[in-house]
């Protein structure tokens, strides 16, 4: 297999806390790699790092063959690589429209000519809130905002999208909408890591899972064989497994 | 197809509401520009001078604060530097009012730069922080300056400023020079408002990190916003060295910085018609109630309080909400009528 993203020997530590504990990770081209973990486990961080939210302590980045560690935040999605954040975000004030639009703007990685989506109408249409485009992003509900996070992250064309919990505060119906156009990305030329709690929509989602825990990655592989491996069952006793 | 469409009507309706924007500040400058057919005093005349210096400084601010979402506490010093470039150019260069203007706008534009890039590598609060302590800073340097800068006492604007010829200090025309570049600023100001490059100031205004991962570069826009407002600075500095012909620091210090922060939130930074409001109230109340400068600084504190508790965005979006709101109760009576009916 060939990993688009390397992460090697990742740390980060906040002060005392140590979020990071030099993990490994690859993703793969075309695939849909789910990363599981407690809260706190460093799932969040793990994105913050790649994407140039907070600088690593130690250990590499590798983006298609570049070391890309500790680059600045808004020459990521320069690179190809997107991202949505656990606390859903959009630009509030302004329109719905108004908001993709500035997403498609300042993508510098527009050199993907072949882009499935290429026009904010194109994008605001496949997350399904077009009828939506004129009004305010601050009033839309959870779950349209939800939607609408997506599409920013996709109006940047990347080749790779790290969504962290895109189901959280979502309802079934929702979710399920939500799988649907995550599932599509890999056949138009997007690799997808994703963060959630939800192991049922994670195993909807991936057919390989990750798995954190106090900032070390403990397991990783099919997501089957993870699922029943013994140290993540005793991470989870008593959770949601 | 169809989504080209829809797009291309999307442009459509955007140039036609940003230009109903723009229309109502227009007709506003063009009766104030009718203001000297009715003979007024030199009083009103001087004190309307004064607001619309202001005011050309205040479509910077709307810019810098408005769309882009920071304050600066120091705004009066960039004005400053617009004003001693207009007097050293006259008085060492011999150099008129038409060339200070671009070489006082690059000017201020370049202290912007120079506070600027330090300042906005801090947020929020510590650079409104910063932009206050420039400005103070700005007044020592002009004071300290010796017979450069004038020291304390300031410099002297020995030369008038002349259009084709003819000589434009009486009042009136002064008046008319100053609408002039008010009208200038406010284009100025609603083309930058309702270009992508404002969009882009109004995502990093709305979210600086969702801003960063969309690609946009937010330090380097906030400096290129801080600057933009600079230039707007300047060119008021130079109308004001012309204008009341006698500069010093002290007319660039703390006080008028803050006017000038006040002034733009009371009339609103966000919408067009907000920095003539602002301009306006702040220069004539006063004279209106007939007070005094304690009474006024009372006023204005009073005032300020006032608007950031009950009109947030200012006095025209505060009448623009109102408006919509009783629009929507004399909409919303009869139909909630006609519900009720219906549901007996
Ligand atoms: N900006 C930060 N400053 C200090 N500590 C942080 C910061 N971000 C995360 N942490 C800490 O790092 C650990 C991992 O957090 P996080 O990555 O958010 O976990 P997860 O996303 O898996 O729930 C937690 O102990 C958290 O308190
Ligand atoms: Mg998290």
């Amino acid at each position: 297999m060939n990993a688009i993203l390397d992460i090697k020997g990742l740390r980060k530590h906040f002060g005392g806390v140590t979020a990071l504990s030099g993990v490994d990770l690859a993703i793969n081209e075309g695939e849909i790699l789910g990363v599981v973990g407690p809260n706190g486990s460093g799932k969040t961080t793990l994105f913050n790092v790649v994407t140039g939210v907070h600088k690593p302590t130690a250990g590499t980045v590798t983006w298609k063959g570049k070391d890309i560690t500790g680059i600045p935040a808004n020459q990521i999605s320069g690179n190809g690589i997107g991202y949505t954040f656990q606390q859903a975000m959009a630009f509030p004030g302004l329109t719905v429209l108004e908001n993709v639009q500035i997403a498609t703007e300042h993508s510098a990685a527009s050199t993907r000519t072949d882009f499935a989506w290429p026009t904010p109408a194109a994008l605001l249409d496949f997350v399904g809130i077009s009828g939506l485009a004129r009004e305010k992003a601050g009033i839309l509900p959870f779950g349209s905002l939800r939607l609408l996070g997506l599409a920013l992250a996709l109006a940047t064309r990347p080749s790779l999208l790290l969504l962290d919990e895109p189901a959280a505060g979502l309802n079934d119906r929702e979710t399920a909408a939500l799988v649907g156009l995550v599932q599509q990305f890999p056949a138009h030329g997007i690799s997808v890591c994703v963060i959630d709690h939800d192991m049922k929509l994670m195993q909807m989602l991936c057919k390989r899972l990750a798995v954190l825990d106090f900032g070390a990655k403990i397991a990783d592989g099919p997501t089957a064989d993870v699922l029943h491996d013994k140290k993540v069952l005793e991470v989870y006793l008593g959770g949601e497994l | 197809m169809e989504v080209y469409e829809h797009d291309r009507s999307n442009t459509m309706i955007k140039s036609v509401s940003s230009l109903r924007s723009l229309a109502p500040v227009l007709i506003v400058l063009l009766l104030l520009a009718l203001v000297p057919l009715f003979s007024p005093s030199n009083r009103f005349l001087s004190l309307a001078i004064s607001a619309g210096i202001n005011i050309i400084a205040l479509y910077g601010l709307s810019v810098l604060f408005g769309q882009t979402g920071i304050l600066s506490m120091g705004h009066a010093a960039l004005v400053g530097v617009g004003a001693y470039t207009a007097a050293l150019l006259a008085r060492d260069f011999d150099i008129g009012f038409w060339v200070s203007i671009p070489v006082a706008g690059i000017m201020a534009a370049i202290v912007a730069a120079i506070i600027g890039i330090p300042s906005l590598r801090v947020s929020g609060h510590h650079f409104v922080i910063m932009t206050f302590a420039f400005g103070q800073l700005l007044t020592i340097i002009l004071t300290n300056g010796g017979d450069f800068t004038g020291a304390a006492s300031g410099l002297d604007m020995g030369k008038p400023v002349t259009m084709f010829g003819a000589d434009l200090d009486a009042l009136p025309r002064f008046y008319l020079l100053v609408v002039a570049f008010v009208t200038v600023s406010a284009v100025a100001s609603w083309a930058i408002i309702h270009s992508s490059y404002g969009r882009t100031l109004r995502a990093i205004r709305e979210n600086e990190k969702l801003a960063a991962a969309l690609g946009i570069d937010v330090g380097r826009h906030k400096i290129g916003a801080f600057i933009v407002s600079g230039v707007f600075a300047g060119v008021s500095g130079v109308l004001l060295a012309y204008f009341l012909r006698h500069i010093s620091p002290g007319q660039f210090a703390s006080f008028p910085s803050i006017y000038l922060a006040l002034m733009v939130m009371i009339g609103g930074a966000r919408l067009l018609l907000g920095p003539l409001a602002g301009g306006i109230l702040v220069s004539f109340l006063p004279e209106v109630l007939n007070l005094d400068p304690v009474q006024s600084r009372i006023l204005y504190g009073a005032c300020l309080i006032a608007v950031i508790l009950f009109l947030p965005n200012g006095v025209i979006a505060g009448i623009a909400d109102g408006w919509t709101w009783l629009v929507r109760m004399s909409k919303r009576r009869p139909a909630a009528g006609n519900v009720s009916e219906v549901g007996r």
